[in-house]
């Protein structure tokens, strides 16, 4: 292989095609065209930024555009909240500390139906047959605790309490209507991400890369130095997640193929709410006729995607348009950032 | 689970991984600084106050064409192409680096031969998209040593590690031994990005950079899974791979200075229930960062104040290349 042709190979065959091959919308023309456009390094060299306070616990609200810290750090603490109290049910059978609940605006539960026979389709503990699964899902349950703690504390007295939060796998449930959108199911059916392994790491699937890219929007959104690199280590924390479910994901699809027709799938679903720019990728593309490994979603310059926080509330709230409610969160965010963009 | 246990569990669980294999850890002040100075831990990144973004993003591409070189041999037995390789300061050659067979016939051998082509595209892309955004302002490919044989840095690395105590580690003489290759280098990345985030003015240059970060998070999690997953399997384990990379991120630890920037992947205990590590972190779930002298303490191969050795023979090019005395 000439470097010519190697060159070519790794940046146009394996990162735009195994993009490409799924992807109704490529921007490789405009994402060159951007690169070219950042070279103006020579007015960056001045840091005026020196010092790093050690900020007091409730963050200033200096403003970048209308957003503040606070606010940023405060919608990230309640797809945290969905997070942990997910993980925590499947890892443990029982979700979040109350003390860790409680803030500014609605307080809102975890929805339970008690009357579910055995538990079934309810929020609960997964009965894992690979017992390396289970050690995955008590990892992150942890760090996603931690992850709420930390972001509370941060926060002080602004930070805002866990609105209501849907995370049932019943028919009614968030997971079911997210899987049925998605094809992974059909309509009438329903999706329990604590039946089975399987099921958990889908449902894991589906939060985790949406976490990242909200991350990756988050950073640069925030004011404060310190905040940008704890959002940083966040940030790093759902990429290692996400690697972890989607390695895994890929893993066990070599002798279950449905799990990597059905990632692809929810993939698909989370950037049809999202709006027409490609931010997502399943688990596995085709380079040269082969099926490869897609473990790491990117884009041809293999800098992962970024979502605004009204295309997160798009996916979390399982609707393209420009609401304030639904999906995993029925009453919607607590906070200044609650409404989902206009996505189509 | 009670609720107040539940939280205590959180902490606990990142405290025991690391007092596992810390012997200086100071659970003490490990436990009381959790809540309270969540945030010093960025406080050295601000000592260093000449440094540009220019500068920064330069002793990324250093570290990308390591990484990439290192990727594009081991998957596809050759490097970067040589247009991608020029640039300010001095220019240098590889040395070293070879494919790696991963057709042994067994299935678990060839999935991590496609996760080696698909880092050795992330990275090539990396150093493609960095050398774009310098412009004219990038550094040249310094001299690279990624030799696998008997002098070359991976043996001394796994030489310093415990990893092996005589002999050769030759990262590309299975699937297995290319994972503790990767291992050595991905956690690195992902502590050298996140140190350098609040380090650069230029939004859309932090953008990317996280950008970069995450992907580099996402490659370790690739390496950290699947070894973690040998090392425990139900049949034949590979325990020998836990206690490597364990080896691996404590000589990395020992490094880069007394804080515990580092942690591997063994499984520990908490509430009685057995816990993955795949995810390196602090008591607050945060990834840990490494200032760019101490990411050259782990390329150098040096815990000292050097210029040059280990991966880097030469040093790396830029106005960062003096690692830390530590």
């Amino acid at each position: 292989m000439s470097e010519e042709r190697f060159i070519l190979d790794v940046i146009e065959e394996a990162s735009a095609k195994r993009r490409s091959d799924r992807r109704r919308f490529m921007r490789m023309a405009a994402g060159a065209g951007a690169v070219g456009g950042l070279a103006m390094l020579g007015a960056c060299g001045d840091d005026g930024d020196d010092v790093i306070v050690v900020p007091t616990p409730t963050p200033t609200t200096v403003p970048t555009g209308s957003v503040t810290d606070a606010d940023v750090l405060n919608f990230a603490l309640q797809l945290e909240y969905l997070e942990a109290q997910f993980y925590s049910y499947a890892a443990f059978g029982a979700g979040l500390s109350s003390s860790l609940l409680g803030g500014t605006g609605t307080q809102g539960a975890v929805a339970i139906n008690a009357s579910a026979t055995d538990g079934a389709g309810q929020p609960r503990q997964v009965r894992f047959q690979d017992p390396i699964v289970a050690q995955y899902a008590r990892e992150i349950a942890y760090d996603e605790i931690a992850h709420v703690n930390f972001l509370r504390t941060a926060l002080g007295s602004a930070a805002v309490a866990q609105p209501a939060i849907n995370l049932s796998g019943d028919a009614s449930g968030a997971f079911t209507a997210a899987a049925v959108a998605a094809g992974v199911i059909t309509s009438g059916s329903t999706f329990d991400p604590y039946a089975s392994d399987e099921n958990f790491l889908l449902g894991a699937f589906l939060f985790e890369d949406v976490g990242v890219t909200a991350y990756m929007g988050g950073v640069t959104l925030l004011t404060n130095k310190t905040f940008i690199e704890a959002a940083a280590g966040i940030h790093a924390a759902e990429a290692y997640h996400a690697g972890l479910v989607r390695t895994t994901l890929y893993r066990k699809g070599l002798s279950n193929a449905a799990l990597i027709t059905n990632a692809g799938k929810i993939s698909d679903a989370r950037d049809s709410l999202d709006g027409s720019t490609d931010l997502d990728q399943g688990i596995v593309a085709t380079v040269n006729g082969q099926q490869v490994a897609n473990i790491v979603p990117a884009d041809s310059n293999a800098i992962a995607f970024v979502r605004t926080p009204g295309q997160v509330l798009n996916v979390v709230y399982l609707n393209k348009a420009a609401v304030t409610g639904g999906g995993f969160f029925p009453g919607g965010l607590n906070g200044t950032v609650r409404t989902s963009a206009a996505s189509g | 689970m009670t609720e107040s246990a539940q939280l205590l569990d959180a902490f606990d669980a990142r405290v025991e991984r690391r007092n596992l294999r810390r012997e200086f850890f100071k659970t003490a002040m490990g436990a009381a600084a959790a809540g309270v100075t969540a945030f010093s831990l960025a406080s050295k990144a601000g000592a260093q106050s000449t440094i540009t973004d220019t500068d920064i993003l330069n002793f990324a591409l250093n570290l990308e064409y390591l990484e990439a070189q290192f990727y594009a041999y081991a998957a596809n037995g050759t490097g970067l192409a040589a247009n991608q390789l020029t640039g300010t300061g001095t220019q240098g050659a590889v040395t070293g680096g070879q494919q790696v067979n991963f057709a042994t016939g067994i299935a678990d051998d060839a999935i991590v031969g496609q996760y080696a082509r698909e880092i050795a595209a992330d990275e090539a892309a990396h150093v493609a998209f960095l050398r774009t955004a310098l412009g004219s302002a990038a550094v040249a490919q310094p001299a690279i040593n990624i030799s696998g044989d008997a002098n070359g840095p991976f043996t001394a690395a796994a030489l310093a590690a415990g990893v092996i105590t005589s002999g050769t580690f030759n990262p590309y003489s299975s699937p297995t031994a290319f994972l503790l290759g990767a291992y050595i280098f991905e956690d690195v990345g992902v502590t050298a990005y996140k140190g350098a985030s609040p380090l650069i003015s230029n939004k859309t240059f932090l953008q990317a950079a996280a950008g970069i970060l995450a992907v580099e998070a996402y490659h370790a999690a690739i390496v950290r899974t699947t070894l973690y997953a040998r090392g425990y399997a139900a049949t034949n384990p590979q325990s020998s791979l836990i206690t490597a990379a364990g080896q691996i991120s404590d000589a990395r630890d020992s490094l880069d200075g007394a804080t515990d920037l580092d942690q591997g992947i063994a499984q520990t205990s908490v509430s009685g229930q057995p816990v993955s590590n795949i995810v390196p972190l602090d008591s607050n779930g945060i990834a840990f960062s490494r200032s760019p002298g101490q990411v050259l303490n782990i390329v150098y191969l040096n815990k000292a104040a050097a210029t040059l050795g280990g991966f880097f023979p030469a040093g790396v090019n830029g106005t960062l290349r003096a690692s830390v005395a530590n």
